[in-house]
Protein backbone atom coordinates (compact mmCIF):
# COMPACT_ATOMS: atom_id res chain seq x y z
CA UNK A 1 0.00 0.00 0.00
CA UNK A 2 2.88 2.40 0.92
CA UNK A 3 4.10 2.06 -2.64
CA UNK A 4 0.61 3.02 -4.17
CA UNK A 5 0.81 6.37 -1.43
CA UNK A 6 4.16 7.13 -3.83
CA UNK A 7 2.37 6.53 -7.08
CA UNK A 8 -0.70 7.44 -7.33
CA UNK A 9 -1.20 5.97 -10.71
CA UNK A 10 0.18 2.44 -9.71
CA UNK A 11 -2.55 -0.29 -10.95
CA UNK A 12 -4.95 -1.27 -7.51
CA UNK A 13 -8.16 -2.65 -6.87
CA UNK A 14 -9.27 0.82 -6.94
CA UNK A 15 -8.45 1.22 -10.48
CA UNK A 16 -11.01 -1.04 -11.12
CA UNK A 17 -13.64 0.67 -9.13
CA UNK A 18 -12.65 4.27 -10.00
CA UNK A 19 -12.64 3.16 -14.22
CA UNK A 20 -16.28 2.28 -13.89
CA UNK A 21 -16.93 5.76 -11.79
CA UNK A 22 -15.47 7.76 -14.29
CA UNK A 23 -18.17 7.62 -16.91
CA UNK A 24 -20.74 7.98 -15.02
CA UNK A 25 -18.79 11.47 -13.84
CA UNK A 26 -18.79 12.28 -17.25
CA UNK A 27 -21.73 12.33 -18.41
CA UNK A 28 -22.70 14.30 -15.18
CA UNK A 29 -19.90 17.08 -16.34
CA UNK A 30 -21.05 17.15 -19.97
CA UNK A 31 -24.64 18.26 -18.44
CA UNK A 32 -23.18 20.76 -16.05
CA UNK A 33 -21.30 22.28 -18.87
CA UNK A 34 -24.45 22.57 -21.11
CA UNK A 35 -26.11 24.48 -18.68
CA UNK A 36 -23.35 27.11 -18.40
CA UNK A 37 -23.26 30.40 -17.19
CA UNK A 38 -25.98 32.93 -18.40
CA UNK A 39 -24.07 36.04 -19.88
CA UNK A 40 -24.71 38.66 -17.60
CA UNK A 41 -23.25 36.36 -14.78
CA UNK A 42 -20.29 36.04 -17.14
CA UNK A 43 -19.76 39.38 -18.03
CA UNK A 44 -19.59 40.28 -14.26
CA UNK A 45 -17.05 38.02 -13.22
CA UNK A 46 -15.32 39.19 -15.95
CA UNK A 47 -14.94 42.68 -14.33
CA UNK A 48 -14.52 41.68 -11.12
CA UNK A 49 -11.80 39.21 -11.91
CA UNK A 50 -13.21 36.41 -9.83
CA UNK A 51 -12.31 33.22 -10.82
CA UNK A 52 -14.63 30.39 -10.55
CA UNK A 53 -13.75 26.64 -10.94
CA UNK A 54 -15.86 24.13 -11.94
CA UNK A 55 -15.52 20.81 -13.85
CA UNK A 56 -12.14 18.41 -13.55
CA UNK A 57 -9.42 20.67 -11.95
CA UNK A 58 -6.24 19.38 -12.09
CA UNK A 59 -4.94 19.68 -8.25
CA UNK A 60 -1.43 18.96 -6.43
CA UNK A 61 -2.15 18.30 -2.46
CA UNK A 62 0.70 18.15 -0.12
CA UNK A 63 0.06 14.21 1.23
CA UNK A 64 2.24 13.27 4.05
CA UNK A 65 5.35 15.15 2.50
CA UNK A 66 4.67 14.35 -1.03
CA UNK A 67 3.35 16.19 -4.24
CA UNK A 68 0.92 13.89 -5.84
CA UNK A 69 -1.40 15.36 -8.90
CA UNK A 70 -4.75 13.81 -9.65
CA UNK A 71 -8.12 15.36 -10.96
CA UNK A 72 -10.81 16.49 -9.34
CA UNK A 73 -13.69 18.65 -8.98
CA UNK A 74 -14.74 21.58 -6.41
CA UNK A 75 -17.48 18.81 -5.05
CA UNK A 76 -14.60 16.03 -4.40
CA UNK A 77 -14.27 15.83 -0.29
CA UNK A 78 -10.48 15.47 0.96
CA UNK A 79 -11.63 12.09 2.18
CA UNK A 80 -12.91 10.85 -1.36
CA UNK A 81 -9.09 12.52 -2.90
CA UNK A 82 -7.22 10.74 -0.42
CA UNK A 83 -9.28 7.23 -0.47
CA UNK A 84 -10.32 7.17 -4.07
CA UNK A 85 -7.97 8.92 -6.61
CA UNK A 86 -4.41 8.78 -4.43
CA UNK A 87 -5.14 5.28 -2.39
CA UNK A 88 -4.19 7.01 1.08
CA UNK A 89 -6.39 4.60 2.30
CA UNK A 90 -5.89 4.94 6.17
CA UNK A 91 -8.98 8.22 6.81
CA UNK A 92 -12.26 5.74 6.84
CA UNK A 93 -15.07 6.76 5.29
CA UNK A 94 -17.65 5.41 7.81
CA UNK A 95 -20.47 8.22 8.69
CA UNK A 96 -19.52 11.18 6.16
CA UNK A 97 -21.26 13.63 7.83
CA UNK A 98 -18.44 14.76 10.58
CA UNK A 99 -19.87 12.91 13.17
CA UNK A 100 -17.93 9.86 13.26
CA UNK A 101 -14.47 11.22 13.54
CA UNK A 102 -13.15 7.82 11.23
CA UNK A 103 -12.05 10.47 8.45
CA UNK A 104 -9.38 12.61 10.81
CA UNK A 105 -6.46 14.24 9.01
CA UNK A 106 -4.20 16.63 10.43
CA UNK A 107 -4.30 19.28 7.72
CA UNK A 108 -1.76 22.66 8.70
CA UNK A 109 -1.14 20.70 11.93
CA UNK A 110 -5.06 20.68 13.64
CA UNK A 111 -7.18 17.69 13.22
CA UNK A 112 -9.80 17.77 10.68
CA UNK A 113 -12.48 15.63 9.08
CA UNK A 114 -11.34 15.67 6.06
CA UNK A 115 -15.38 13.97 5.30
CA UNK A 116 -16.37 17.41 5.81
CA UNK A 117 -13.48 19.39 3.87
CA UNK A 118 -13.35 20.16 0.25
CA UNK A 119 -9.70 18.80 -1.36
CA UNK A 120 -10.32 21.90 -3.41
CA UNK A 121 -9.79 23.83 -0.42
CA UNK A 122 -7.03 21.78 1.01
CA UNK A 123 -4.49 23.12 -1.92
CA UNK A 124 -1.17 24.83 -0.37
CA UNK A 125 -1.82 23.07 2.99
CA UNK A 126 0.05 20.29 4.21
CA UNK A 127 -1.93 17.30 4.77
CA UNK A 128 -0.75 14.44 7.22
CA UNK A 129 -2.53 11.05 7.17
CA UNK A 130 -1.50 7.82 9.92
CA UNK A 131 0.51 6.41 6.97
CA UNK A 132 3.00 8.79 7.65
CA UNK A 133 3.25 8.18 11.65
CA UNK A 134 5.97 6.31 13.72
CA UNK A 135 5.19 2.99 14.19
CA UNK A 136 8.22 2.14 16.39
CA UNK A 137 7.86 1.58 20.15
CA UNK A 138 7.85 5.54 20.97
CA UNK A 139 4.68 6.16 18.37
CA UNK A 140 1.33 6.31 19.24
CA UNK A 141 0.24 2.92 16.48
CA UNK A 142 2.28 0.86 18.99
CA UNK A 143 0.59 2.63 22.10
CA UNK A 144 -2.47 1.66 20.70
CA UNK A 145 -1.42 -2.01 19.95
CA UNK A 146 0.05 -2.48 23.59
CA UNK A 147 -3.13 -1.69 25.17
CA UNK A 148 -5.50 -3.30 23.30
CA UNK A 149 -6.87 -0.23 21.47
CA UNK A 150 -9.43 -1.59 19.64
CA UNK A 151 -11.98 -4.15 18.77
CA UNK A 152 -12.81 -4.07 15.39
CA UNK A 153 -10.65 -1.64 14.16
CA UNK A 154 -12.31 0.48 12.03
CA UNK A 155 -12.41 3.30 13.73
CA UNK A 156 -8.62 3.19 15.21
CA UNK A 157 -6.86 5.53 12.22
CA UNK A 158 -9.18 8.02 13.20
CA UNK A 159 -8.50 7.91 16.79
CA UNK A 160 -4.44 7.14 16.10
CA UNK A 161 -4.53 10.82 14.39
CA UNK A 162 -6.50 12.55 17.07
CA UNK A 163 -3.91 11.02 19.28
CA UNK A 164 -1.41 11.89 17.10
CA UNK A 165 -2.81 15.51 16.84
CA UNK A 166 -3.71 15.78 20.66
CA UNK A 167 -0.21 15.04 21.48
CA UNK A 168 1.41 17.50 19.42
CA UNK A 169 0.07 19.96 20.88
CA UNK A 170 -0.42 18.97 24.29
CA UNK A 171 2.62 16.68 24.97
CA UNK A 172 1.73 16.11 28.62
CA UNK A 173 -2.13 15.72 29.13
CA UNK A 174 -3.67 15.19 31.62
CA UNK A 175 -6.64 12.09 31.63
CA UNK A 176 -9.20 14.49 31.52
CA UNK A 177 -7.39 16.40 28.78
CA UNK A 178 -6.94 13.03 26.84
CA UNK A 179 -10.89 13.23 27.28
CA UNK A 180 -11.15 16.09 25.56
CA UNK A 181 -9.09 15.89 23.07
CA UNK A 182 -10.29 12.77 21.46
CA UNK A 183 -13.91 13.58 21.73
CA UNK A 184 -14.32 14.03 18.15
CA UNK A 185 -13.71 10.26 17.90
CA UNK A 186 -16.51 7.11 18.67
CA UNK A 187 -15.72 3.71 18.82
CA UNK A 188 -18.90 1.41 18.42
CA UNK A 189 -17.03 -1.69 20.31
CA UNK A 190 -16.71 0.68 23.57
CA UNK A 191 -12.81 -0.04 23.80
CA UNK A 192 -12.39 3.69 25.43
CA UNK A 193 -10.53 2.42 28.34
CA UNK A 194 -7.93 0.96 25.66
CA UNK A 195 -7.56 4.22 23.36
CA UNK A 196 -7.67 6.45 26.51
CA UNK A 197 -4.37 4.51 28.11
CA UNK A 198 -2.77 4.12 24.53
CA UNK A 199 -3.16 8.17 24.46
CA UNK A 200 -1.25 8.50 28.26
CA UNK A 201 1.39 5.93 27.38
CA UNK A 202 1.84 7.47 24.05
CA UNK A 203 3.06 10.37 25.68
CA UNK A 204 5.21 9.33 28.24
CA UNK A 205 6.90 6.80 25.02
CA UNK A 206 7.08 10.27 22.86
CA UNK A 207 9.04 12.25 25.58
CA UNK A 208 11.69 9.73 26.63
CA UNK B 1 -23.75 16.72 -3.28
CA UNK B 2 -24.71 18.79 -6.94
CA UNK B 3 -21.96 20.11 -8.77
CA UNK B 4 -21.17 23.94 -8.29
CA UNK B 5 -19.01 26.21 -9.41
CA UNK B 6 -16.30 27.14 -6.66
CA UNK B 7 -14.51 30.52 -5.29
CA UNK B 8 -11.41 30.46 -3.38
CA UNK B 9 -12.03 34.20 -1.99
CA UNK B 10 -8.55 35.83 -0.67
CA UNK B 11 -10.38 39.31 0.25
CA UNK B 12 -13.09 40.26 1.68
CA UNK B 13 -14.26 42.50 -1.04
CA UNK B 14 -13.48 39.24 -3.85
CA UNK B 15 -15.63 37.15 -1.50
CA UNK B 16 -18.86 39.63 -1.17
CA UNK B 17 -18.78 40.26 -4.95
CA UNK B 18 -18.62 36.47 -5.76
CA UNK B 19 -21.37 36.33 -3.65
CA UNK B 20 -24.27 36.76 -6.32
CA UNK B 21 -27.53 35.28 -5.92
CA UNK B 22 -27.51 31.28 -6.05
CA UNK B 23 -23.99 31.34 -4.00
CA UNK B 24 -23.33 29.93 -0.37
CA UNK B 25 -20.70 30.91 1.27
CA UNK B 26 -18.39 28.50 2.97
CA UNK B 27 -16.29 28.73 6.02
CA UNK B 28 -15.23 25.27 7.59
CA UNK B 29 -17.62 23.50 6.01
CA UNK B 30 -19.12 21.25 9.38
CA UNK B 31 -22.96 22.77 8.39
CA UNK B 32 -22.73 23.60 4.68
CA UNK B 33 -21.13 20.70 3.29
CA UNK B 34 -23.34 18.04 5.20
CA UNK B 35 -26.26 20.13 3.87
CA UNK B 36 -25.24 19.92 0.51
CA UNK B 37 -24.44 16.03 1.09
CA UNK B 38 -28.37 15.69 1.62
CA UNK B 39 -29.60 18.02 -1.29
CA UNK B 40 -30.94 19.96 1.50
CA UNK B 41 -28.92 23.17 0.11
CA UNK B 42 -28.05 23.31 -3.34
CA UNK B 43 -25.96 26.30 -4.31
CA UNK B 44 -24.66 27.20 -7.94
CA UNK B 45 -21.46 28.55 -6.37
CA UNK B 46 -19.99 27.97 -3.55
CA UNK B 47 -17.58 30.73 -2.14
CA UNK B 48 -14.75 29.41 0.10
CA UNK B 49 -14.32 31.90 3.29
CA UNK B 50 -11.88 30.39 5.97
CA UNK B 51 -8.46 31.64 3.45
CA UNK B 52 -9.25 34.90 3.81
CA UNK B 53 -6.52 36.34 6.10
CA UNK B 54 -8.24 39.57 6.97
CA UNK B 55 -11.13 37.55 8.26
CA UNK B 56 -9.43 35.86 11.55
CA UNK B 57 -8.31 36.90 14.06
CA UNK B 58 -8.80 38.48 18.12
CA UNK B 59 -8.07 41.89 19.26
CA UNK B 60 -8.76 44.31 21.66
CA UNK B 61 -9.41 43.85 25.75
CA UNK B 62 -11.46 43.47 28.87
CA UNK B 63 -11.47 47.11 29.32
CA UNK B 64 -12.27 48.49 25.84
CA UNK B 65 -14.14 45.48 24.41
CA UNK B 66 -13.21 42.84 21.76
CA UNK B 67 -13.96 42.67 18.54
CA UNK B 68 -13.49 38.75 16.81
CA UNK B 69 -13.34 38.43 13.23
CA UNK B 70 -15.81 36.16 11.36
CA UNK B 71 -13.54 33.29 9.95
CA UNK B 72 -12.23 33.08 13.55
CA UNK B 73 -12.31 29.20 14.32
CA UNK B 74 -13.51 28.35 17.67
CA UNK B 75 -10.12 26.70 18.46
CA UNK B 76 -8.45 30.16 18.35
CA UNK B 77 -11.62 31.95 20.60
CA UNK B 78 -10.85 28.79 23.21
CA UNK B 79 -7.14 30.15 22.81
CA UNK B 80 -7.69 33.43 23.49
CA UNK B 81 -6.66 34.74 27.31
CA UNK B 82 -8.98 37.79 27.51
CA UNK B 83 -11.95 35.55 26.17
CA UNK B 84 -11.59 32.96 29.03
CA UNK B 85 -11.02 35.92 31.63
CA UNK B 86 -13.35 38.74 30.71
CA UNK B 87 -16.04 36.81 28.92
CA UNK B 88 -16.09 33.15 30.76
CA UNK B 89 -19.78 32.84 29.42
CA UNK B 90 -18.67 32.85 25.95
CA UNK B 91 -15.39 30.76 26.34
CA UNK B 92 -17.20 28.24 28.21
CA UNK B 93 -19.67 27.65 25.35
CA UNK B 94 -17.17 27.53 22.93
CA UNK B 95 -15.48 25.20 25.06
CA UNK B 96 -18.32 22.70 24.89
CA UNK B 97 -19.17 23.00 21.19
CA UNK B 98 -19.12 19.79 19.14
CA UNK B 99 -15.65 18.10 19.23
CA UNK B 100 -12.12 18.98 18.56
CA UNK B 101 -11.53 18.55 14.90
CA UNK B 102 -14.83 20.50 14.38
CA UNK B 103 -13.60 23.50 16.59
CA UNK B 104 -10.39 23.51 14.40
CA UNK B 105 -12.89 23.96 11.35
CA UNK B 106 -15.23 25.75 12.38
CA UNK B 107 -15.41 29.90 12.33
CA UNK B 108 -17.46 32.36 14.40
CA UNK B 109 -19.61 32.85 11.58
CA UNK B 110 -20.37 29.87 10.79
CA UNK B 111 -21.85 29.02 14.18
CA UNK B 112 -23.72 31.95 14.45
CA UNK B 113 -25.00 31.24 10.77
CA UNK B 114 -25.47 27.69 10.70
CA UNK B 115 -29.05 26.32 9.95
CA UNK B 116 -31.26 24.54 12.71
CA UNK B 117 -30.92 20.94 13.25
CA UNK B 118 -34.65 19.93 13.15
CA UNK B 119 -34.30 16.86 11.56
CA UNK B 120 -37.51 17.32 9.90
CA UNK B 121 -35.69 20.36 7.90
CA UNK B 122 -32.69 18.05 7.59
CA UNK B 123 -34.95 15.68 5.86
CA UNK B 124 -35.49 17.72 3.05
CA UNK B 125 -39.36 19.24 4.41
CA UNK B 126 -38.08 23.01 5.43
CA UNK B 127 -38.25 25.07 8.59
CA UNK B 128 -42.15 24.91 8.37
CA UNK B 129 -42.48 21.30 7.83
CA UNK B 130 -45.73 20.24 6.98
CA UNK B 131 -47.49 16.84 5.44
CA UNK B 132 -49.40 17.29 2.18
CA UNK B 133 -52.84 17.31 4.03
CA UNK B 134 -51.65 20.54 6.51
CA UNK B 135 -50.46 18.94 9.59
CA UNK B 136 -47.52 20.31 10.92
CA UNK B 137 -44.53 17.42 10.79
CA UNK B 138 -43.35 18.98 14.09
CA UNK B 139 -46.36 20.00 16.35
CA UNK B 140 -47.74 16.62 15.50
CA UNK B 141 -44.67 14.41 15.25
CA UNK B 142 -41.58 13.86 16.97
CA UNK B 143 -40.77 17.30 18.67
CA UNK B 144 -39.09 16.26 21.70
CA UNK B 145 -36.56 18.63 21.08
CA UNK B 146 -38.48 21.37 19.77
CA UNK B 147 -39.35 24.75 20.70
CA UNK B 148 -41.55 25.61 23.92
CA UNK B 149 -41.85 29.28 23.34
CA UNK B 150 -43.20 31.29 20.69
CA UNK B 151 -45.08 27.52 19.90
CA UNK B 152 -48.57 29.60 18.48
CA UNK B 153 -46.52 30.04 15.28
CA UNK B 154 -45.23 28.21 13.13
CA UNK B 155 -41.86 27.90 13.64
CA UNK B 156 -41.42 25.17 16.46
CA UNK B 157 -37.47 24.17 15.65
CA UNK B 158 -35.15 25.67 18.01
CA UNK B 159 -32.29 27.63 17.10
CA UNK B 160 -29.04 26.05 16.53
CA UNK B 161 -26.29 28.42 17.62
CA UNK B 162 -24.67 27.74 20.86
CA UNK B 163 -22.59 30.91 20.42
CA UNK B 164 -25.42 33.61 19.93
CA UNK B 165 -26.77 32.85 22.89
CA UNK B 166 -23.96 34.04 25.23
CA UNK B 167 -22.71 36.88 22.54
CA UNK B 168 -26.68 38.49 23.15
CA UNK B 169 -26.34 37.87 26.90
CA UNK B 170 -22.82 40.25 26.62
CA UNK B 171 -24.41 42.80 24.49
CA UNK B 172 -22.21 42.12 21.38
CA UNK B 173 -22.54 43.34 18.26
CA UNK B 174 -22.10 41.97 14.22
CA UNK B 175 -20.66 44.11 11.54
CA UNK B 176 -21.96 42.73 8.06
CA UNK B 177 -20.61 43.49 4.96
CA UNK B 178 -22.18 43.09 1.67
CA UNK B 179 -22.58 44.76 -1.52
CA UNK B 180 -23.89 48.18 -0.27
CA UNK B 181 -21.25 48.55 2.13
CA UNK B 182 -20.91 47.40 5.66
CA UNK B 183 -23.73 48.13 8.79
CA UNK B 184 -23.28 47.16 12.33
CA UNK B 185 -26.31 45.01 14.02
CA UNK B 186 -27.15 43.90 17.87
CA UNK B 187 -26.57 40.31 17.36
CA UNK B 188 -30.06 39.28 18.02
CA UNK B 189 -30.98 41.56 14.99
CA UNK B 190 -29.06 38.64 13.23
CA UNK B 191 -32.17 36.29 13.11
CA UNK B 192 -36.07 36.50 12.03
CA UNK B 193 -38.54 33.75 12.46
CA UNK B 194 -39.61 32.66 9.26
CA UNK B 195 -43.79 32.02 8.58
CA UNK B 196 -43.02 29.85 5.65
CA UNK B 197 -40.63 27.56 4.14
CA UNK B 198 -39.97 30.35 1.78
CA UNK B 199 -38.35 32.53 4.08
CA UNK B 200 -34.98 32.72 5.44
CA UNK B 201 -34.36 32.21 9.44
CA UNK B 202 -31.58 34.88 8.85
CA UNK B 203 -32.70 38.67 9.05
CA UNK B 204 -29.12 39.53 6.52
CA UNK B 205 -30.06 41.43 3.57
CA UNK B 206 -28.47 39.31 -0.28
CA UNK B 207 -25.28 38.87 -0.45
CA UNK B 208 -24.23 39.94 2.74
CA UNK B 209 -21.68 38.10 5.19
CA UNK B 210 -20.63 38.57 8.84
CA UNK B 211 -17.54 41.05 9.19
CA UNK B 212 -16.89 40.40 12.95
CA UNK B 213 -18.08 40.64 16.01
CA UNK B 214 -17.75 43.58 18.46
CA UNK B 215 -18.03 42.77 22.67
CA UNK B 216 -18.55 45.31 25.01
CA UNK B 217 -16.34 46.36 27.64
CA UNK B 218 -16.34 43.33 30.47
CA UNK B 219 -18.57 45.44 33.39
CA UNK B 220 -19.72 42.94 36.24
CA UNK B 221 -20.29 38.86 35.53
CA UNK B 222 -21.32 36.78 33.27
CA UNK B 223 -21.61 33.03 32.98
CA UNK B 224 -22.84 29.87 30.99
CA UNK B 225 -24.72 26.81 32.22
CA UNK B 226 -25.76 24.30 29.79
CA UNK B 227 -27.75 21.00 30.19
CA UNK B 228 -26.81 18.09 27.43
CA UNK B 229 -27.17 14.70 26.89
CA UNK B 230 -23.64 13.57 25.76
CA UNK B 231 -20.40 15.10 27.37
CA UNK B 232 -19.48 16.00 24.09
CA UNK B 233 -20.04 16.16 20.30
CA UNK B 234 -23.95 17.20 21.23
CA UNK B 235 -25.85 20.55 21.07
CA UNK B 236 -27.15 21.57 24.23
CA UNK B 237 -30.94 20.93 25.02
CA UNK B 238 -31.21 23.90 26.95
CA UNK B 239 -28.51 26.64 28.27
CA UNK B 240 -28.44 30.11 29.82
CA UNK B 241 -26.14 32.46 29.43
CA UNK B 242 -26.30 35.50 32.03
CA UNK B 243 -24.31 38.75 31.71
CA UNK B 244 -25.25 40.88 35.58
CA UNK B 245 -23.90 44.40 36.17
CA UNK B 246 -23.57 45.41 40.31
CA UNK B 247 -24.60 48.60 42.15
CA UNK B 248 -22.73 46.75 45.61
CA UNK B 249 -24.13 43.52 46.25
CA UNK B 250 -27.44 44.09 44.25
CA UNK B 251 -27.89 43.52 40.67
CA UNK B 252 -28.30 46.39 39.13
CA UNK B 253 -28.78 45.43 35.39
CA UNK B 254 -29.21 41.22 33.76
CA UNK B 255 -29.55 39.87 30.32
CA UNK B 256 -30.30 36.04 30.56
CA UNK B 257 -30.46 34.21 27.25
CA UNK B 258 -31.86 30.78 26.55
CA UNK B 259 -30.85 28.48 24.10
CA UNK B 260 -32.90 25.44 22.81
CA UNK B 261 -36.61 26.80 23.61
CA UNK B 262 -37.59 29.07 20.50
CA UNK B 263 -36.51 29.09 17.25
CA UNK B 264 -34.07 32.73 18.36
CA UNK B 265 -31.75 32.84 20.91
CA UNK B 266 -34.65 33.73 23.69
CA UNK B 267 -34.27 36.74 25.93
CA UNK B 268 -36.03 35.74 29.62
CA UNK B 269 -37.23 39.62 30.22
CA UNK B 270 -39.23 37.81 33.15
CA UNK B 271 -36.23 35.91 34.44
CA UNK B 272 -33.73 39.97 33.64
CA UNK B 273 -36.54 41.49 36.00
CA UNK B 274 -37.11 39.13 38.46
CA UNK B 275 -33.12 38.99 39.41
CA UNK B 276 -33.04 42.80 39.00
CA UNK B 277 -32.00 44.73 42.47
CA UNK B 278 -31.42 41.43 44.53
CA UNK B 279 -28.49 39.87 45.75
CA UNK B 280 -27.48 36.81 43.59
CA UNK B 281 -28.06 33.61 46.04
CA UNK B 282 -29.93 30.23 45.36
CA UNK B 283 -33.23 31.35 46.38
CA UNK B 284 -33.31 34.48 44.26
CA UNK B 285 -31.49 32.91 41.47
CA UNK B 286 -34.65 29.97 41.66
CA UNK B 287 -37.35 32.33 41.83
CA UNK B 288 -35.37 33.87 38.47
CA UNK B 289 -35.71 30.46 36.97
CA UNK B 290 -39.40 30.08 37.93
CA UNK B 291 -40.18 33.49 36.58
CA UNK B 292 -38.64 32.94 32.94
CA UNK B 293 -40.57 29.41 32.57
CA UNK B 294 -44.14 31.32 32.51
CA UNK B 295 -45.59 31.38 29.71
CA UNK B 296 -44.09 28.63 28.33
CA UNK B 297 -46.23 26.28 26.33
CA UNK B 298 -44.67 22.99 25.41
CA UNK B 299 -45.55 20.53 22.67
CA UNK B 300 -46.36 17.30 22.80
CA UNK B 301 -43.59 15.61 24.14
CA UNK B 302 -40.72 18.41 25.54
CA UNK B 303 -42.53 19.86 28.76
CA UNK B 304 -39.03 18.55 30.16
CA UNK B 305 -37.53 21.92 28.78
CA UNK B 306 -39.45 23.48 31.38
CA UNK B 307 -37.88 21.90 34.47
CA UNK B 308 -34.52 21.85 32.31
CA UNK B 309 -35.11 26.12 31.70
CA UNK B 310 -35.53 26.56 35.01
CA UNK B 311 -32.47 24.75 36.27
CA UNK B 312 -29.90 26.65 33.73
CA UNK B 313 -31.21 29.88 34.74
CA UNK B 314 -30.48 29.18 38.19
CA UNK B 315 -27.30 27.53 37.63
CA UNK B 316 -25.66 30.18 35.34
CA UNK B 317 -26.40 32.60 37.70
CA UNK B 318 -25.17 30.91 40.44
CA UNK B 319 -22.27 29.79 38.53
CA UNK B 320 -21.67 33.90 37.88
CA UNK B 321 -21.53 34.57 41.95
CA UNK B 322 -18.98 31.40 41.68
CA UNK B 323 -21.61 29.00 43.83
CA UNK B 324 -21.83 25.63 42.25
CA UNK B 325 -24.27 24.82 44.96
CA UNK B 326 -25.06 21.31 42.65
CA UNK B 327 -20.94 20.43 43.10
CA UNK B 328 -20.37 20.55 46.67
Amino acid sequence: MRDNVTDPNAASRRDFLRGSSVAAATAVLTQTAQVGMDEAAAEALATQQISAQSGTISVTLQVNGKALKTEIEPRSTLLDVLRHRLDVTGPKRVCDRGSCGACTVILDGQAVYSCTTLAISSQGKTIRTLESFDTGEGGVPHAFHQNDGLMCGYCTPGFVTACQALLEKNPNPTLEEVKKGLDGNICRCGTYVGVIQAALDAAKAIKV
Amino acid sequence: MKAFEYVGATSVDQAVKALTPGSAPLAGGTDLINRMKDYVTSPERVVYLNDVKELAGISGDAASGVTILAGTRLAEILASEVVKSAYPALWQTTSEVATPQIRNMASLGGNLFQHPRCWYYRSGFGLVPKTTDGKHMLREGDNRYAAIFMTDGDALYVHPSSLAVPLIALGAKATLVGPEGERTVEVEELYKVPTSNSESPFATKPGEILKSVTIPASKGKNASYEARHKQAHDWPLVMASVNLTFSGETVSDARVVVYGVAPVPWRSKAAEEAIKDKVITVESARSAGEAAAAGAKPLSMNGFKVSMLKTVITRALCTSAGNKYWEA
